[in-house]
C-alpha cells in the first residue's frame, strides 16, 4: 500500500482586494500530509481552522480568491503521478468521481429540487461513462439496494426525503462510480445522532467495499474515533499534530489536542467539561511564533517567537509544540500529567 | 377526482370570483365619473347646429334608455348583466350605432397578432440570452452584452418607438409608418406579407424593450441560481454545461418567469397603447386611446372585461400549471 495522495508544505490563501486594502487570510499554511491507500484519514479542529480549505485544494476544486501560494499537491492514482499544478482543467475534470469524488457538508441542498433522485444520479454517472439512461437507473437501483436504501428513493423529489435519506443519498451518488479517493466533509453535521449512525455506518461499508481510500473532515471527535484510522488535527492553518486514532484518543502531546479531548462528553463522569479558552486567531494576522500561544496554558517566551515544526516524538506520532520537544530531549516525564 | 375537487374546483371557482367583481368594478366606475355621455352626445350632435328643446328632451330621453342608463343604478346593473350574458356589450356612443362587439372584434385579431410573436419572441431570446449571460458572468462576451442592456432598458419606450419611427419609417422610408396592412384582407401570401411587413417596426419598437427586460431578470435569476449547492455540486461532477445550464439552472428559474410569461399573454386585451397610436396601428390600444378620448364607456368596459377575463384567465392556467412545473408545490 503506498501513498495516494500527498501535500509538501502546501500554502494556500485568500487574497483578496477591495479599495485598494489587500487582505491574506492565511487559511492552509505549511501543510504536509501523506495518505495512505486503503485508510481512512480523519481531519479535525475547529470551524475556521481551515479544514474545509484544506479540502478544496485537495479536490482541485477552489477558485479566486483562493490561491495556492506555495508547496504542492501530488495524486499517485492508477499507476501514475500527477502534480495538481501540472494537470489540464480536462484531466482534472476527467478526474473527478471515476477516481476522486466528495461528500459534501450539508446535503439539503446538493440534490436538484426539481429532478428525481434517478434524474440526478444518470447525469452525474453519463458524465463519466457511456451509458443509457435505461442503464444507468439499473446501475442506480442495484447500488442503492446494496447500501440498503429503499427503491422509491429513486422516483422522488429531493424534498420528498428526510434528512437523513438524503445525506444518505448523496453519499451513494458521491460514490456510484467507486472511486479510489472520497472526501467527506462534515457527513454528519446537522443529522441527530440516530440517523449520524446509520449514515456513518454507510460511509464505513462504502470505503470497506472497495478499499477506497477515505478523507473525512469533521469537528466532531466521537465521528473519528469511529471511522478514522489516522487523525490529523488542524489548528488555525496548522498542522499540529498526526497519529493514529488511538494514539490521538489516549495519548494526545499538542496541548490544542488534549484541550480537544478533553472537552468531550464521557459515559462514567458527570463533571463539566473545560471548553478551550479564548477562541481561535483570526487568520489574516495569525499570532507570531506558535499560534497557539495565546490559549496555551503552557505558553512559554519561546512559543510567542519561534514557530515550532512538527517533528515525530514517536512511530508514527508527530506533534508540533515547544513544550513536548523541550520535554522530550530532557528524556523525561510528561509536563502536565 | 380528489384532484379534480381540492385543487381544480376552488381554483376555477376563484377565478369565477374574480371576474365577477372585477365586471361589477368595471360597471360601476364610469358611473362614478362627472362626464355623462348623454350630454356629450347631445352636446356634439347641438354643437354646429340649433335644435328645438322639445326634440333635444326626446333625445335625452331616448338616448338614456339606449345606452342603458335609466332607472336606479341597482336596475342598471341587473339589465348590464342579463345583456352581458347575451353576449350584448351595447353600442358605441362615439361611433354610435356600431355594436361594441364588432368594434372590438375589429381590433383583437392585430393586437393578438402583434403581442402574441412580440411576447414570445422576446421572452424566448430574453431568457436565454440572460441565462447564458448569467452563467457565464466571467465572459468578456457577457459583460459587453449586460452593459449595452444596461444602456438600452431605461430608454422610456416612447424615445425607442419614436426613433425607430423616425429613422426607418420618415428618414429612410424602409417601413410604413401608419395602419396595419395593405389591400384586401384575404389568405394570401401576398396580404399577409403586408401585414408582417406593417407589423414590423410596431413588433419592433416593442421586442427591444421587453427583450431588455427579460434579459436583466433572466440574468440576476441565473446569478443566484448558480451560487446554489446542487449547481455547484454538479460542476464538481463535470456534469456538461449544457445539462447544468439546462436541468440545473434554467429549470429552477422558470417559475417567475413563466408566470410573467401568463401575465403578458393576460395582458394582451388591453393591446400595445402607445404603439398602436404612434404607428397608427387598427388594434385594441387604439380603439381605447380613441374611447377614453371621447368617453365611450361601452368600449372602454368591453375592452376593460375581456382584459379582466384575459388576465383572470392567465393566473387560473398558471396556477394549474405550477406543480407540474415544480414539484415542491403541494396539490393541496
Amino acid at each position: 500500500m503506498g501513498t495516494i495522495i500527498e501535500t509538501n508544505n502546501l500554502r494556500a490563501y485568500y487574497i483578496t482586494k477591495a479599495y485598494g486594502v489587500e487582505r491574506t487570510v492565511k487559511a492552509v499554511d505549511d501543510i504536509t500530509l501523506r495518505i495512505q491507500e486503503g485508510e481512512v484519514y480523519g481531519i479535525a479542529g475547529e470551524s475556521g481552522c481551515g479544514k474545509s480549505t484544506l479540502l478544496r485544494i485537495l479536490l482541485g476544486a477552489y477558485q479566486p480568491p483562493l490561491t495556492v501560494v506555495g508547496g504542492e499537491v501530488i495524486y499517485h492514482l492508477e499507476g501514475e503521478t500527477m502534480n495538481a499544478a501540472d494537470m489540464t482543467e480536462e484531466q482534472q475534470r476527467d478526474m473527478k468521481w471515476r477516481t476522486i469524488s466528495y461528500i459534501p457538508q450539508g446535503s439539503m441542498h446538493v440534490l436538484n429540487p426539481v429532478r428525481r433522485i434517478r434524474d440526478t444520479f444518470h447525469d452525474f454517472i453519463s458524465a463519466h461513462r457511456d451509458v443509457t439512461k435505461k442503464e444507468s437507473f439499473q446501475l442506480t437501483a442495484d447500488y442503492l439496494r446494496d447500501l440498503g436504501l429503499p427503491e422509491k428513493v429513486m422516483a422522488s423529489y429531493p424534498h420528498q426525503l428526510s434528512g437523513g435519506m438524503r445525506q444518505r443519498v448523496t453519499i451513494a451518488l458521491a460514490t456510484i462510480l467507486w472511486p479510489k479517493l472520497i472526501f467527506a466533509d462534515e457527513p454528519t453535521t446537522a443529522l441527530d445522532v440516530v440517523v449520524q449512525r446509520g449514515v456513518i455506518q454507510m460511509l464505513k461499508d462504502v470505503q470497506q467495499k472497495e478499499g477506497s481510500t477515505l478523507v473525512l473532515i469533521t469537528h466532531d471527535i466521537g465521528v473519528h474515533a469511529n471511522l478514522a484510522d489516522r487523525i490529523g488535527i488542524l489548528y488555525a492553518g496548522k498542522l499540529v499534530e498526526e497519529a493514529d486514532t488511538k494514539t490521538i484518543l489516549e495519548n494526545p502531546r499538542h496541548p490544542y489536542t488534549r484541550y480537544l479531548i478533553e472537552s468531550l462528553p464521557s459515559l462514567d463522569s458527570r463533571e463539566e467539561r473545560l471548553a478551550i479558552p479564548g477562541r481561535p486567531p483570526a487568520l489574516d494576522r495569525p499570532p507570531s511564533g506558535c499560534r497557539f500561544h495565546e490559549r496555551c496554558p503552557l505558553a512559554q517566551e519561546v512559543c510567542k517567537t519561534i514557530e515550532p515544526a512538527l517533528i515525530e516524538i514517536e512511530p508514527k506520532h508527530f506533534t508540533a509544540c515547544h513544550v513536548v520537544e523541550e520535554e522530550l530531549s530532557r528524556g523525561g516525564e510528561h509536563v502536565y500529567a | 377526482m380528489n384532484l379534480l375537487r381540492t385543487y381544480i374546483l376552488p381554483r376555477i371557482l376563484q377565478w369565477a370570483l374574480v371576474i365577477f367583481v372585477g365586471i361589477s368594478a368595471t360597471f360601476l366606475i364610469p358611473r362614478l365619473s362627472p362626464r355623462n355621455p348623454v350630454d356629450e352626445m347631445i352636446g356634439r350632435m347641438t354643437a354646429f347646429a340649433s335644435i328645438d328643446p322639445h326634440a333635444v328632451v326626446s333625445m335625452r330621453e331616448s338616448a338614456t334608455a339606449l345606452f342603458g342608463l335609466d332607472g336606479t343604478l341597482f336596475d342598471q346593473y341587473i339589465r348590464f348583466w342579463g345583456r352581458l350574458l347575451q353576449g350584448d356589450l351595447g353600442v358605441s356612443f362615439g361611433n354610435f350605432p356600431r355594436k361594441v362587439s364588432d368594434i372590438i372584434a375589429a381590433g383583437l385579431p392585430w393586437s393578438v397578432g402583434l403581442l402574441t410573436t412580440t411576447i414570445i419572441i422576446s421572452w424566448t431570446i430574453g431568457v436565454f440570452l440572460g441565462a447564458l449571460a448569467g452563467y457565464f458572468h466571467n465572459r468578456r462576451w457577457s459583460q459587453f452584452l449586460e452593459r449595452f442592456v444596461v444602456v438600452v432598458y431605461p430608454v422610456p419606450y416612447l424615445i425607442t418607438a419614436l426613433v425607430l419611427f423616425i429613422i426607418f419609417g420618415a428618414w429612410l422610408q424602409i417601413f410604413p409608418i401608419m395602419g396595419g396592412s395593405r389591400g384586401e384582407p384575404a389568405l394570401t401570401w401576398k396580404y399577409i406579407s403586408t401585414v408582417l411587413y406593417f407589423g414590423f417596426l410596431p413588433a419592433l419598437s416593442i421586442v427591444i424593450g421587453a427583450i431588455a427586460f427579460r434579459f436583466i431578470m433572466a440574468k440576476a435569476l441565473t446569478t443566484t441560481e448558480i451560487a446554489n449547492d446542487y449547481v455547484q455540486y454538479a460542476e464538481l461532477a463535470a456534469v456538461p454545461k449544457r445539462k447544468i445550464i439546462l436541468f440545473y439552472v434554467a429549470r429552477n428559474t422558470m417559475l417567475p418567469q413563466v408566470t410573467d410569461l401568463a401575465l403578458a399573454f393576460g395582458a394582451i386585451f388591453e393591446g400595445a397603447l402607445i404603439t398602436e397610436i404612434l404607428f397608427a396601428y387598427p388594434g385594441l390600444g387604439f380603439v381605447l386611446y380613441n374611447a377614453i378620448y371621447n368617453a365611450d364607456y361601452n368600449i372602454i368596459m368591453g375592452i376593460a372585461l375581456l382584459s379582466i377575463v384575459g388576465v383572470a384567465t392567465a393566473m387560473l392556467i398558471i396556477d394549474l400549471l405550477y406543480p407540474v412545473l415544480d414539484p415542491r408545490v403541494r396539490l393541496r
